[in-house]
């Protein structure tokens, strides 16, 4: 676990400060290093095809994913808390309507759900990360419901309403706080599926527009270039496998100390 | 014959000893019980050999002479089946997605024997007192009663005929009732031979049963011998202090405090469950009961006769179909409507003391929060003062305060709620089993609490429980309740020495 938060803290430090230090702008074209191999001409990476520095690029792509990937993992958040919570809180007729319509939204294709969101509303990185948080919410209602319903059962609550504690109330101060380190950790789990949602949309063409870039997006451009420069394949999905496996890792560390 | 021999046990645990030199031994036939408080390592002292606990064991034990300590996990892994385990919860330690005939059939091929066939089975259950054991065998874990459960823990355990049953307070979690014929069917093994080490805080209880007995205390042997010399008086220390923890039906009482006017008063109360099945019974029905200013109620009655959901109904915690509760003569509201005043006239404490506090407040947060919803006009520091005198009536350490729930003992925590309940300054409580999911200790200490409180307060006391002498130790009259209807009430006194009902007879030749 410590090495999971080691890795992912290094990769937000360089997505958030790195751009600044690299030298190179992310859409600038040095004219003279098209293709230009690693260590060569400052280039530390080398450049992709039209001769973009490859280290700014990638540091680029990672900040836009990540800033796609937790405000998509922060929409989840807030609609499947407050949605599992009244289910799970209310219960009777209205948990079951709540929950039927999870499992109706469960059963959508829901790639194509958003892939239809870009293409009536055009391609946007905030329809993006609406588009997927949206969906991603379910799985995160299924899990804050559940906790409900098991500390409903909890003698504190009932002591509560004995304390004269109004509903709103005891679900605000009781129920919500011993939810939330169950939903962080499963936020955390939610980032890397919005990463690798993100990055299958850029790949297929709909997700952020050039010359803006995300990881996704590189990926498809170096599997291109993948005989030329196969770093321009190696850098961007090395990133990505590390981002996934290391968020993955920690989510699953903090699940299993919280719940 | 000695079967079993441990001899200067120790155990160390996180740096810290908890077992000290624990010399003990169990005879071919015999029965030797372990019994103390909570923390004084009576369940380590019995599981420590086997590796069953945590730690690291020192010292010596001899199963048939065979050496326990020190040996590598497999080696003891062969070593355990020679014994066999009964634990305290039947209703976890039965697998619940198999089948009692399964469960049973799993534990005897556990020893290495043949699969038994389907009469081997039932002889079994017959065997440890199942009713319709036949039958039984294709039932699943959760259709048994606590008793039936715990007959089949027992069956499964001594499946493979060990030398030696090791029991851990295997009739805690039952009835009173039922605890004498558990430990009787247990006993009964040793007539074919067996060792029986039981280990129990209910001194009384198991000195009708073992031959030895082993006091702890603090990790160390506080006393030990054959039972008949150490329960007749003059009693050592160590026996008295634990021998007079658990409260009997014929302890002398102080006389009881005054009562005044009616307080609550309920009539024809009924409970229906929403998706219970129609035509079934209600979990209540038609049940009533008065209770005067400063008076002890006590609904008593084996578990699942509806006591707690009666109380809770009427307290407006829990669902009511039907019937009228009154206060001081006037109907009370509905659950939803209950406002600030009718709260603060009934305060309930819980069984599980953990479970009744949030675990992320504070002791001072959690005795605050009536004071916070019901009376609102006080300030902070207010709030405060008056949290610190309700710690000290429950005689906690002010220092307690800042500490967050799950820190606490279970007796502490169990102070905290009543600390909490007596914050709204209710004029009745509600005590749910509050005591029985402490240790005798400290449930004896709790005991007096609520005694004083009765007297110093006035408080009235509506008390659940399964155990009639805790009822007849706070109680000026007994509800008793069976199958969601009470069957039998009136005074206390008279209705020990006169039971009506089967119910409190049993419960009677039980207690």
């Amino acid at each position: 676990m410590r090495i999971a938060a080691s890795a992912i803290a290094l990769i937000l430090l360089a997505a958030l400060i790195g751009p600044a230090l690299s030298g190179w702008d992310y859409a600038a074209i040095d004219w003279n290093a098209v293709r230009a191999p690693a260590l060569s001409d400052g280039h530390p990476l080398g450049t992709d095809g039209v001769g973009r520095d490859l280290l700014a690029r990638t540091l680029a792509g990672t900040r836009v994913t990540l800033a796609v990937a937790s405000a998509a993992a922060l929409v989840a958040l807030v609609i499947g808390t407050a949605w599992g919570a009244v289910a799970g809180w209310v219960g009777g007729r209205v948990d079951e309507a709540m929950m039927r319509l999870v499992d109706a939204l469960y059963a959508l294709p829901f790639m194509f759900v958003v892939i239809l969101l870009m293409m009536v509303f055009g391609r946007s990185v905030l329809l993006v990360f609406l588009g997927i948080g949206a969906v991603e919410w379910l799985t995160m209602a299924r899990v804050v419901r559940g906790q409900v319903l098991a500390l409903r059962e909890r003698p504190f609550l009932l002591a509560a309403e004995a304390a004269g504690a109004p509903a709103h109330m005891i679900l605000w101060r009781h129920v919500l706080p011993n939810v939330a380190p169950v939903a962080l950790a499963y936020l955390l789990l939610t980032v890397p599926q919005v990463v690798m949602v993100e990055s299958f949309l850029s790949f297929l063409g709909l997700g952020v527009q050039e010359p803006l870039t995300s990881l996704g997006i590189l990926v498809q451009e170096g599997a291109q270039e993948m005989e030329a420069s196969p770093l321009t394949l190696i850098v961007p999905c090395a990133v990505l496998v590390t981002l996934i496996v290391a968020l993955n890792r920690l989510g699953d560390g903090l699940r299993s100390r919280l719940a | 014959m000695t079967l079993y021999r441990v001899e200067g046990l120790s155990l160390t645990l996180g740096g810290e000893q908890r077992l000290r030199g624990v010399d003990f031994e169990v005879e071919r036939g015999g029965c030797t019980a372990l019994v103390g408080a909570s923390g004084s390592g009576k369940s380590l002292s019995c599981f420590a050999p086997f590796g069953l606990a945590p730690g690291s064991a020192g010292g010596s034990a001899r199963i048939g002479g065979d050496e326990l300590i020190g040996r590598t996990e497999a080696e003891l892994r062969r070593l355990r089946t020679r014994v066999g385990f009964v634990f305290q919860q039947p209703l976890t330690a039965l697998t619940p997605h198999l089948r009692i005939g399964a469960q049973l059939a799993e534990a005897a091929c556990a020893a290495g024997g043949a699969r038994p066939d389907r009469r081997a089975l039932s002889a079994m259950l017959d065997r440890v007192g199942v009713r319709d054991a036949e039958a039984k065998l294709d039932r699943w874990p959760h259709l048994l009663s606590g008793g039936e459960r715990q007959r089949v823990m027992i069956a499964c355990a001594t499946a493979h005929r060990p030398a030696l049953l090791v029991a851990d307070e295997p009739t805690s979690a039952l009835d009173a009732a039922l605890r004498d014929s558990i430990l009787a069917l247990l006993r009964g093994f040793c007539e074919q031979g067996m060792g029986l080490l039981l280990v129990s805080h209910d001194l009384p209880l198991v000195a009708r049963h073992a031959d030895r007995l082993v006091v702890l205390s603090e990790g160390r042997v506080a006393a030990c011998g054959a039972t008949d010399a150490l329960v007749t008086e003059p009693r050592p220390a160590a026996v008295a202090r634990l021998w007079s923890a658990v409260p009997r039906l014929d302890t002398p009482l102080d006389a009881r405090p005054e009562t005044g006017p009616p307080l609550l008063s309920a009539e024809g109360v009924t409970v229906r469950y929403p998706h219970s099945p129609r035509g079934s019974a209600p979990a209540i029905a038609d049940a009533g009961f008065e209770l005067c200013e400063g008076e002890g109620v006590a609904l008593v009655g084996a578990s699942g006769s509806g006591k707690s959901t009666l109380a809770r109904a009427v307290g407006r915690l829990g669902p009511i179909s039907g019937g009228m509760v009154r206060w001081r003569g006037v109907p009370l509201p509905p659950r939803a409507r209950m406002g600030r005043a009718e709260r603060a006239w009934m305060q309930p404490v819980f069984q599980d003391p953990v479970a009744s506090l949030d675990p992320r407040w504070t002791v001072a947060q959690s005795v605050a929060e009536p004071l916070r919803h019901l009376r609102p006009e006080l300030d902070g520091a207010a709030r405060a003062v008056r949290v610190a005198a309700m710690l000290d009536e429950v005689e906690l350490d002010p220092a307690l305060a800042g500490r967050r729930a799950a820190t606490l003992s279970g007796g502490q925590a169990q102070r905290v709620a009543i600390a909490r309940a007596l914050a709204a300054e209710p004029e009745l409580l509600l005590l749910d089993e509050a005591t029985s999911a402490l240790d005798m200790m400290v449930g004896a200490r709790l005991l007096d609490l609520f005694e004083r409180l009765q007297r110093r307060r006035k408080l009235a006391l509506l008390v659940i429980t399964h155990d009639l002498a805790i009822a007849r130790r706070l109680c000026h009259r007994l509800v008793v309740m069976e199958g969601g209807r009470v069957v039998e009430k009136g005074k206390t006194e008279r209705l020990i020495a006169d039971p009506v009902s089967p119910q409190l007879r049993h419960m009677i030749a039980a207690g």
